[in-house]
């Protein structure tokens, strides 16, 4: 039985965005569906759209035409999109973007400031909590600067689970490690992803990754070209008729 | 981590650029406080020189761009003693003047020092305390008291000589200490021997008023009042076009012409400041926010709102305005203690920073950093997440 959009915990509904400085269609009318849990690998090749297509369904940005659902909610009527990306969304981003100035303690507990209220103290804990799930609870007190690119790649891992998201977006994760150390971040994004039971999307691509997860979508010039979880994804006139 | 720990930490990231930043704010800021305290400081002075000796009424000549120009006869004094109003005794008057004080043999000793001529039975003379000889008297001729301060600038004790021209000599009779800054810095001598010295007649008295209720109330300003008008509408037998101006101590310290010019100059130079201020902030807060761009779209990206963003270099700017106020304001007090001790403006400045104007310096920093703050904060709020992440 094919599911409705609604069953989706996201659900992109024949999305479009073209760039300002460009006639082509970054993202054309890619329609794509991710259960809660479920593990998606978005590959192709550079310029195809894949990271467009991340940012999106990530309310970083808004389609130009079409509609992305969070949970059967169009995301086009939420007042509050940074409200929505604190407290459902996880980040992770291939050059880690960590804050130069704090340590990685302080580091995790950036987007804490806008997830649900804590303490100080309690903020602090949660952080150290977080940095001992990915390994890096002995170097809570070091800055960027001062650990190595595959440890920088845990902390921004551990950021991203500040607020206990439902959903993890990754763009490239690996993408600046060396082998080692890609085979490791890998390693603990897979499992954070099955005991959190986060819906991972992981835009990538290495073939290590895309091998990895439940479901692998290529796309190119814009278009999803090939989804090995087609056939549970409702065709847009399902989706536009529930 | 608190949100104002995150925001030090971004200051402290660029140790030098904030640290010459808040250096350039705080001269600028240090310089307007100083002028604001040398005002203060001398409004106070004078104005509580006449409040703690009970003066109701300030009178000098109508008209007069200067109060030292002042200039009138002895016969509109003894007019205002006898008005029903004035209470008995209850008038001071004083030939005030500044001029050169000379060496023996001519060359300048002081470019300035204040003179005052008084009557032995002035009331300011029951509250200055004699340090070492005698107070002056009726017979005094040629004989002057000297503050202790101006005593000790210029070395000279009882019994010595000073020259006010070349051919104006004085021997010290006594040295006193008075509450008021500007007279512990001045020669004091009788009337006769300053209207000698200077030509001039009266220059200014004070007015006890007879009152029938407590100072302050709206019976005793009543009182004060009719006293004043009664004052002004007296007239010069001699010289009719001379009138008299009386007013409340406040009212006259607000009326010095001096004042008035350091005042204007106090707010030309806080003006010039604060733009510099706000420039300076401004420039280090748009280079800030530019170098962060990439940051910025993080802190958007996890969920950090406009807001929150705004909050953050608003809250740098603030920081950095209050930290450039309290180097500026340490800056300022020890600017009036150097210019206290400056030859050019000895005895007529005191020196330090009073607590009202280090609250209005700081006010006035913090709003720069405001100011300065303002569009740096939001342009780096109107940067999209996806752009500013990839931003190069």
């Amino acid at each position: 039985m094919t599911d409705t959009f609604a069953d989706y915990l996201l659900f992109a509904d024949r999305v479009f965005k073209t760039y300002p400085d460009g006639d082509v269609h970054a993202v054309n009318g890619v329609t794509l569906g991710v259960r809660e849990g479920e593990y998606v690998a978005i590959t192709g090749p550079s310029g195809c759209g894949k990271s467009t297509l991340l940012n999106l369904l990530g309310a970083l940005d808004r389609p130009d035409q079409g509609e992305v659902f969070f949970r059967g909610e169009s995301l086009s009527k939420l007042r509050d999109l940074d409200r929505f990306r604190a407290r459902q969304i996880g980040f992770v981003f291939q050059s880690f973007f960590l804050l130069p100035t704090l340590t990685a303690r302080e580091n995790v507990q950036v987007p804490m400031f806008e997830g649900p209220p804590l303490s100080a103290r309690d903020r602090a804990k949660k952080a150290d909590a977080l940095l001992d799930l990915v390994g890096m609870g002995k170097r809570a007190k070091h800055r960027s600067a001062q650990l190595s690119v595959g440890e920088r790649q845990r902390v921004a891992l551990a950021r991203a689970l500040a607020n206990d998201p439902v959903l993890l977006l990754a763009d490239e994760p690996t993408g600046n490690l060396d082998s080692e150390n890609a085979a490791k971040v890998l390693d603990l994004l897979t499992a954070l992803q099955k005991t959190h039971k986060l819906a991972l999307i992981v835009v990538t691509h290495s073939l290590d990754v895309a091998e990895r997860a439940d479901r692998v979508v290529k796309m190119k010039d814009g278009q999803v070209v090939e989804d090995s979880g087609a056939d549970l994804v409702p065709t847009p006139d399902a989706a536009a008729t529930g | 981590m608190y949100f104002s720990s995150f925001i030090l930490k971004n200051l402290t990231r660029r140790p030098w650029r904030s640290a010459l930043t808040v250096l350039g704010l705080a001269v600028a800021v240090g310089t307007m406080i100083s002028l604001l305290a040398v005002n203060h400081n001398v409004e106070f002075a004078v104005s509580d020189s006449f409040n703690r000796r009970d003066v109701d009424l300030v009178v000098t000549q109508a008209g007069v761009v200067f109060e030292t120009d002042s200039d009138f006869s002895e016969d509109l004094v003894e007019q205002v003693r006898k008005l029903s109003g004035v209470a008995e005794h209850g008038v001071s008057e004083a030939l005030v003047t500044v001029e050169p004080l000379y060496r023996e043999n001519g060359t300048v000793l002081k470019e300035s020092i204040m003179v005052q001529g008084w009557k032995p039975d002035n009331k300011a003379f029951s509250d200055i305390e004699l340090l070492e000889g005698q107070l002056l008297t009726e017979e005094s001729m040629g004989k002057v008291i000297l503050g202790s301060q101006l005593a000790s600038n210029i070395k000279k004790g009882v019994g010595d000589t000073i020259y006010l021209r070349v051919d104006s000599k004085y021997e010290v009779v006594g040295i006193y200490k008075s509450f008021v800054s500007f007279e512990d810095k001045a020669v004091t001598m009788s009337l006769k021997d300053a209207q000698k010295l200077t030509g001039k007649r009266i220059t200014g008295f004070s007015v006890r008023v007879k009152k029938t209720a407590p100072s302050g109330t709206p019976q005793a300003e009543a009182e004060v009042q009719k006293v004043k008008e009664a004052i002004e509408a007296l007239r010069d037998s001699n010289d009719p076009t001379v009138r008299l101006a009386a007013r409340t101590p406040d009212s006259y310290v607000d009326s010095l012409t001096h004042l008035k010019i350091v005042r204007a100059m106090t707010w030309m130079v806080g003006i010039i400041a604060m733009v510099i201020g706000i420039i300076s902030v401004l420039n280090t807060m748009v280079m800030s926010v530019l170098e962060r761009t990439q940051e910025i779209g993080i802190l958007r990206a996890v969920g950090w709102p406009p807001r929150r963003v705004i909050q953050m270099v608003l809250g740098e700017a603030i920081l950095l305005g209050l930290v450039a106020a309290v180097v500026g304001t340490v800056g300022a007090i020890m600017a009036t203690h150097l210019l206290a001790m400056s030859p050019k403006v000895d005895g007529f400045i005191e020196p330090g920073v009073p607590l009202k104007i280090m609250a209005q310096g700081i006010g006035i920093t913090a709003v720069i950093g405001l100011l300065g703050g303002i569009y740096p904060a939001i342009r780096a709020a109107c940067l999209l997440p996806t752009e500013a992440i990839r931003h190069d």
